[in-house]
């Protein structure tokens, strides 16, 4: 973890391959990352084994450091390149790199994993309850923490540019708001305002939808 | 003074330290608090490590692909050699530690394990959450003291155990050096009793990609477990509590409970 949170510049590593040894298909140079997303979002299947090729380590890693090696972590990876295919017409290269996008998917995938889990634990323990016809009216408890996590990856989805931007360098890369202005360039209270409005609108969507989902 | 800003108790949602005056008045006012409290709901969902942005990478096995290329029928493929240079090679499980038994005195005189110093919020939190651990800390001869001595040696590290999963269960490790070198991870764990299975521990690399087993625990209790000798804690920080099925297989079942990484 240290490492990561040391590390500075933009962290999704693009994974560059060195043109010595791997030699360009038919004489055209490797197109550069910028090229490979806008190729991926027209539907180049070319373009989607170069994304595969550049990125499938930094997104195997966050699934292997999420669920140990395995298959959990092999059905993560899988998933996150096959919904990115599937879902291509919606990744917008204006709104960020393509690497960043399959980090966001990837996010999702982890936190379905860990939904599909814990409903798999209830079916588990209200199957156990059944068994021994306890007369426990309550069933197993829902862990918020997971519902919530599912719900609020999907509101960050909704945010524009730079909003999203900044709550994701404070969450997912452990910055400061001090950081967040000097790596973004914009100005400390255009950070704080930012940083509170995504807090306030993350709330409301856990007053809304979380208590909903845990009543 | 007055209520701190909106925007100061967001970052302390965040756990960014505030200015005094801001600090003060939220120690003193329930409705700031409860205002921060709300807040970092969405700040704990989120922020949590196995979320954050990729460390290092890890090549997947050939069958993911294959799985991708089935699911969408592309018919292009990587180039294993671009893969490779992008991404080390798949995780190699390191062979078992050797037996606890083996003499103290044939280990070579070990370098201390080589500790991150701890600069970020998170870390700092971290530690905080490994409180009843720290005792105080003190730079010695090498070494990042974390615990005053006592019987059962020198605390050298310590993690809190955060569930993995949503598995519910938690815990705490230190590492504990004694007089004559060796090493012991204490650990407590609160889990579930298993009905089938046990617990086993395991020490990782920083990438979740090399692994060291080190002892079968049972879930709500205490227990020591040694250290092989010459284990480097800096190469193997993170604390891995894992349930394993009784098949034999002494590999790592990919499903674990908790996880922390050692700070010193
Ligand atoms: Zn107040």
């Amino acid at each position: 973890m240290t490492d990561l949170l040391e590390r500075g510049g933009v962290r999704v590593r693009v994974g560059r391959v060195s043109s010595d040894g791997v030699p360009p298909l038919g004489g055209t140079p490797e197109p550069d990352d910028a090229e490979v997303g806008r190729r991926f979002a027209a539907g180049d299947e070319q373009a989607l084994a170069r994304a595969y090729e550049r990125f499938a380590g930094q997104v195997h890693g966050m699934a292997v450091r999420a669920f140990g090696p395995g298959p959990d972590a092999e059905d993560v990876t899988q998933q996150v390149f096959v919904s990115a295919w599937t879902g291509r017409t919606g990744y917008r290269p204006e709104q960020g790199p393509l690497p960043a996008w399959l980090v966001g998917i990837c996010r999702h995938k982890i936190a379905d994993t860990w939904a599909r889990r814990d409903r798999q634990r209830r079916a588990t323990e209200a199957a156990v309850t059944e068994a021994r016809s306890a007369a426990n009216t309550t069933g197993p408890q829902v862990d918020t923490v997971v519902a919530d996590r599912v719900l609020l990856l999907g509101e960050l989805e909704q945010l524009g540019q730079p909003q999203r931007g900044i709550i994701e360098l404070a969450f997912f890369e452990d910055l400061t708001h001090t950081q967040i202005a000097e790596r973004t360039g914009l100005p400390l209270g255009t950070v704080k305002s930012h940083i509170r409005r995504t807090l306030e609108r993350l709330r409301t969507r856990l007053e809304v939808d979380g208590a909903a989902l845990h009543a | 003074m007055p209520h701190c800003t909106p925007e100061q108790l967001s970052l302390a949602a965040l756990r960014e330290p505030l200015p005094e005056t801001d600090r003060a008045h939220l120690d003193g006012c329930a409705e700031c608090r409860a205002e921060v409290a709300s807040l970092r709901r969405g700040v704990d969902a989120l922020a949590v490590p196995q979320l954050a942005a990729p460390g290092a990478a890890v090549l997947p096995p050939p069958s993911v692909w294959a799985g991708i290329a089935a699911a969408t029928g592309v018919t292009t493929a990587p180039r294993p050699e671009a893969l490779a240079a992008a991404a080390p090679p798949p995780p190699v499980a390191v062979p078992p530690a050797p037996a606890v038994d083996v003499p103290p005195a044939a280990a070579p005189e070990r370098a201390p394990a080589a500790v991150v110093p701890l600069r970020t919020r998170r870390s700092r939190l971290l530690l905080a959450a490994a409180a009843s651990l720290v005792v105080g800390v003190g730079i010695g001869a090498g070494a990042v003291a974390l615990g005053t001595g006592d019987d059962d040696g020198l605390a050298v590290a310590a993690a809190a155990l955060d569930p993995l999963a949503g598995s519910g269960a938690s815990g705490q490790a230190r590492v504990v050096e004694r007089d004559d070198g060796s090493r012991a991870l204490e650990l407590t764990l609160d889990a579930a009793p298993l009905d089938e299975g046990y617990y086993e521990v395991w020490l990782l690399d920083e990438a979740v990609a090399r692994l060291v087993p080190v002892g079968v625990v049972q879930g709500g209790g205490d227990t020591t477990l040694e250290l092989p000798p010459g284990l480097d804690l800096g190469e193997y920080p993170v604390v891995d509590v894992s349930v394993e099925p009784l098949d034999g297989d002494p590999s790592h079942s990919g499903e674990s409970v908790v996880r922390g990484v050692l700070e010193s």
